[in-house]
């Protein structure tokens, strides 16, 4: 064929049947194929010495960096290093130091990183599960495990600036500031009166009543006091103030350095676009793939995927195929089924008021009654967490979406109903703390807030968001045990057509990585409340990383439908900053509106927990106060303002040019493939006439 | 230059530690997984060239569908049979180790792709890939019609200078898109 010599100079170039070399330079490839197709047919490609032209290019980068990362045999490469290192090149001395320098600075960021694979929390573990389940699942527990490092980290920021001060200074004793409430508010005695039953201390326990909560779990126990030294000074209600509201910008600002990565690679790639068959094809092989099984299984995942994704497209065409009067009847059937849905929402929203109410209403019961009635509101939601996205996912099967946004709208769905449930809670304990808000209501006129039922209202806050941490954690075990286990051995032993219907449990990733962002959502809430609430959640979740990792390698079957992995962590990030927000605003709340309670904890003689800044701001000296005040001042903000608005413009402008210059060379590349062909033909037309000249030579001969 | 007996010397480990980009554990643990591999009469000579049914009993290859290609394609053999020597192997781990970075990985896996080594992936390569991907069994194998036009569709998303083929920089460039590709080529002893 005339097209061989050209394919045979291609050959030479890579070098795959003749073993010759591979150019070093990745990026001077396209150019040196180009340029030395025709030329080359008859030498080694390999080129020992980089041309000259390349050569200043080359010449001042990283020499030993570009070798690791060029495609050839081991061999090759201590060649190229032994003529490189025979180069003297004319460098300065500066080069030289400036080129030793990041010679070893990557030597301490290839120590570093080997040491911090050695020290990464769960490392193997996370790498066996990816390999058996694939990487959704392994980013639920990515996830779990970020979670755990922020926790675990928060606690540590509260222990040392609030718990230990406390600890260290509580001999110090109150400050002594004239209180001029009444006294009805001041009165908070909690401490069990009398003989107490030995089951108590359990039920204690579980709910942070009797003797937990008059301790360091919760705000009541600490006190406002003030140590001034001459040189040195802590305040401790300014410290807990400050040290709370640092903690919640620490998380978002660990949540947006997360995000950043992962949001980066989502925006390039556009998102998942469904029907992207070559991304499918040529990256969905997971080569960390262990065992006959796992490989099996994927092979199954990536067919079911390209299936499904083929399956789409001609949905889609036909949907697009659809006659008006079909349309309007498929959307008609939407939006009556997402009444449906938020009606359902609605329900359950009101039956968590109610159980709250009556949970609050009959809190003073005794024994096992008595904490079932204080566990009401967390029963109910738990219960509603269940049944409605069950429900939903019903729903949405009428709904006839395209599965992958069936997915993310049942997602939303149930996180709009974990989240706000959880809001609901927090209202009907605010209507009941503050009397609906108004203050002249009989309970509330005396001390703002309703001092009978709540004498210590931060710390029942405290208990409330302690006890559903606790219950979440605790129907996570029972759910393994009492219906995983059993459900497993159902199916394994009982040979049925019903227990193969049911099946092997799946391990649905976005149910789970939902519970995740409540719990920590709880915790965010009760953090202010409850000092300790971070290094509870640390040990909550480290438990259930155990226990889930245990429930999926016994009681799981892998899912068939992936969860892309990658976009499903930024997606999972959304959700937890969803969850920081609703806390954020519950904490903004509390600083500033509600009369902390006045019988205890560290701001019980200011009117509100935040008017402790300004108090303390005037105890600073003159130059820092000027400081603050042209800072927040107009005089600076306006130019802050419009200097943030010419860098986003610029950064704008360029991301268009990129833009701009991305299709430039894609049309490029299509006008230089088409040359190529053109100039393949004009080969094989010269060649062909040669052929016939040389012919008819011959035969005249 | 080659490996002795049982031990790496410390100026060949820091060789090895500058041309790949693997760390020194990882170095180590490939030579002892290597040379469990060798028989007691190869452990004695250097530079020994281990057969590829040898290889593959690895459990990191043993059960992948590409097993055969990666071997040939690491190879430096003069019979194309598919052996590596345990630069080949190192040669190997340093593709597929997490500190690569994605021009390399897409090298490789541009070159594991191309069944028929002859620099692009055509029809024939393509099929044979998905065939691998989905598993070689009549039952996971697509049917004729999804297969066409599978192919079809990948030759219209990637195929930017419609010549039929798929060439390294077409394929680089769909790889630089993908998020997950530098997570999942990897292979960890």
């Amino acid at each position: 064929m005339a097209s061989e010599p050209w394919r045979q100079g291609a050959r030479e170039v890579y070098g795959y049947t003749e073993g010759n070399g591979y150019p070093g330079d990745q990026q001077s490839l396209r150019l040196r194929r180009v340029s030395s197709q025709v030329s080359n047919q008859n030498y080694p490609q390999f080129d020992w010495n980089p041309p000259p032209a390349e050569k200043d290019e080359e010449g001042n980068r990283g020499q030993p960096r570009d070798l690791r990362g060029s495609p050839l045999p081991m061999a090759l490469k201590r060649a190229v290093r032994q003529v490189q290192q025979m180069q003297v090149p004319v460098v300065s001395s500066r080069e030289s130091w400036k080129r030793k320098k990041t010679k070893s600075l990557h030597k301490l960021k290839d120590n570093a990183r080997g040491w911090l694979s050695f020290v990464t929390l769960w490392s193997k573990s996370l790498q066996k599960i990816g390999g058996n389940f694939g990487g959704g699942v392994q980013s639920y527990f990515l996830f779990l495990r970020f979670l755990v490092v922020l926790n675990f980290v928060s606690f540590l920021l509260i222990a040392g600036f609030v718990l230990i001060p406390s600890i260290v200074f509580r001999s110090v004793g109150d400050s002594l500031v004239n209180s001029t409430g009444p006294k009805e508010c001041m009165e908070y005695d909690p401490n069990p009166q009398g003989l107490v039953v030995f089951y108590n201390y359990f039920l204690n326990l579980l709910s942070g009543t009797g003797f937990m909560e008059y301790s360091y779990l919760f705000y009541g126990y600490y006190n406002n006091t003030t140590v001034e030294d001459s040189n040195f000074s802590y305040n401790i209600p300014l410290a807990y103030l400050f040290t709370a509201v640092f903690y919640f910008t620490f998380c978002l600002i660990c949540i947006i350095a997360r995000m950043g990565t992962a949001a980066r690679v989502v925006m390039v790639t556009g998102g998942s676009a469904v029907g992207n068959y070559s991304m499918i094809v040529f990256t969905s092989w997971d080569y960390g793939c262990l065992g006959d099984r796992a490989t099996k299984l994927k092979q199954k995942n990536i067919h079911y995927r390209l299936q499904v994704d083929l399956e789409e497209e001609s949905i889609k065409k036909r949907a697009a195929a659809l006659t008006l009067g079909q349309k309007i009847v498929l959307y008609a059937l939407r939006v009556s089924m997402c009444f449906v849905s938020f009606g359902l929402i609605i329900a359950a929203f009101y039956g968590i008021f109610v159980a709250t109410d009556f949970s609050q209403k009959n809190s003073g019961e005794q024994g096992i009654l008595g904490l079932i009635f204080e566990y009401l509101p967390s029963i109910v939601i738990t219960a509603g967490n269940f049944l409605v996205p069950l429900l939903c996912d019903q729903i949405a099967l009428i709904e006839r979406y395209a599965p992958s946004t069936t997915v993310i709208v049942a997602l939303l769905r149930a996180v709009f109903l974990r989240l706000v449930s959880l809001g609901v809670l927090l209202f009907t304990l605010w209507s009941q703390i503050t009397c609906v808000g108004e203050t002249t209501v009989k309970d509330c006129t005396l001390c703002q807030y309703n001092y009978k039922v709540y004498p210590c209202w931060e710390t029942r806050v405290g208990q409330e968001m302690y006890k559903l941490t606790l219950f979440d954690l605790l129907i996570n075990i029972v759910v393994l045990i009492l219906v995983e286990f059993p459900r497993r051995m159902v199916v394994d032993n009982w040979s049925s057509k019903l227990a193969q219907w049911v099946g092997r449990q799946e391990f649905v990733v976005p149910a789970n990585v939902l519970g995740l962002v409540y719990g920590q959502t709880v915790v965010w809430t009760g953090a202010l409340f409850c000092p300790l609430l971070p290094l509870i959640n640390t040990i909550k979740f480290v438990l259930l990383f155990y226990f889930k990792k245990i429930t999926l390698f016994y009681n799981c079957r892998p899912a068939l439908k992936t969860f892309r992995s990658t976009t499903s962590t930024f997606f999972f990030l959304v959700v937890l900053l969803f969850g920081w927000s609703l806390a954020t605003v519950v904490m903004i709340y509390s600083l500033s509106e509600i009369r902390p309670s006045m019988g205890c904890g560290p701001f019980r003689f200011f009117p509100s927990m935040w008017s402790i800044v300004p108090k303390s701001f005037y105890n600073l000296s003159e130059i820092t106060q000027e400081f603050l005040f042209f800072i927040g001042s107009q005089a600076f903000s306006i130019p802050l303002f419009a200097l943030s608005c010419v860098v986003m413009c610029y950064f704008v402008t360029l991301a268009s040019v990129y833009g701009k210059s991305v299709a430039l060379l894609r049309a490029q590349l299509k006008l230089e493939g088409r040359d190529k062909q053109f100039l393949v033909k004009q080969i094989e037309e010269l060649s062909r006439q040669h052929q016939i000249l040389k012919h008819t030579a011959g035969a005249h001969d | 230059m080659g490996t002795t007996a049982s031990q790496l010397g410390k100026d060949l480990l820091s060789e090895y530690q500058e041309l790949t980009f693997l760390t020194k554990q990882e170095i180590l643990l490939a030579h002892k997984r290597f040379t469990e591999l060798l028989t007691k009469d190869e452990k004695e000579l250097q530079n020994t060239r281990v057969p590829t049914e040898r290889i593959l009993t690895l459990p990191e290859l043993k059960s992948n569908p590409f097993r055969k290609r990666i071997c040939h394609v690491f190879s430096t053999s003069e019979q194309k049979d598919g052996s590596l020597t345990f630069e080949d192997f190192l040669d190997l781990l340093s593709a597929f180790s997490d500190s690569a970075t994605l021009e390399i990985k897409s090298h490789y896996a541009f070159r594991i792709f191309d069944f028929d080594d002859d620099g692009t992936l055509d029809r024939g390569d393509l099929e044979k890939l998905v065939n691998c991907l989905t598993g070689e069994t009549d039952e996971t194998r697509l049917t004729r019609d999804e297969m066409r036009q599978l192919i079809d569709n990948i030759l219209e998303e990637s195929d930017i200078d419609k010549d039929g083929t798929v060439n390294l920089s077409e394929f680089q460039h769909v790889i630089s898109r993908s998020p997950d590709f530098v997570s999942s080529f990897k292979i960890v002893l």
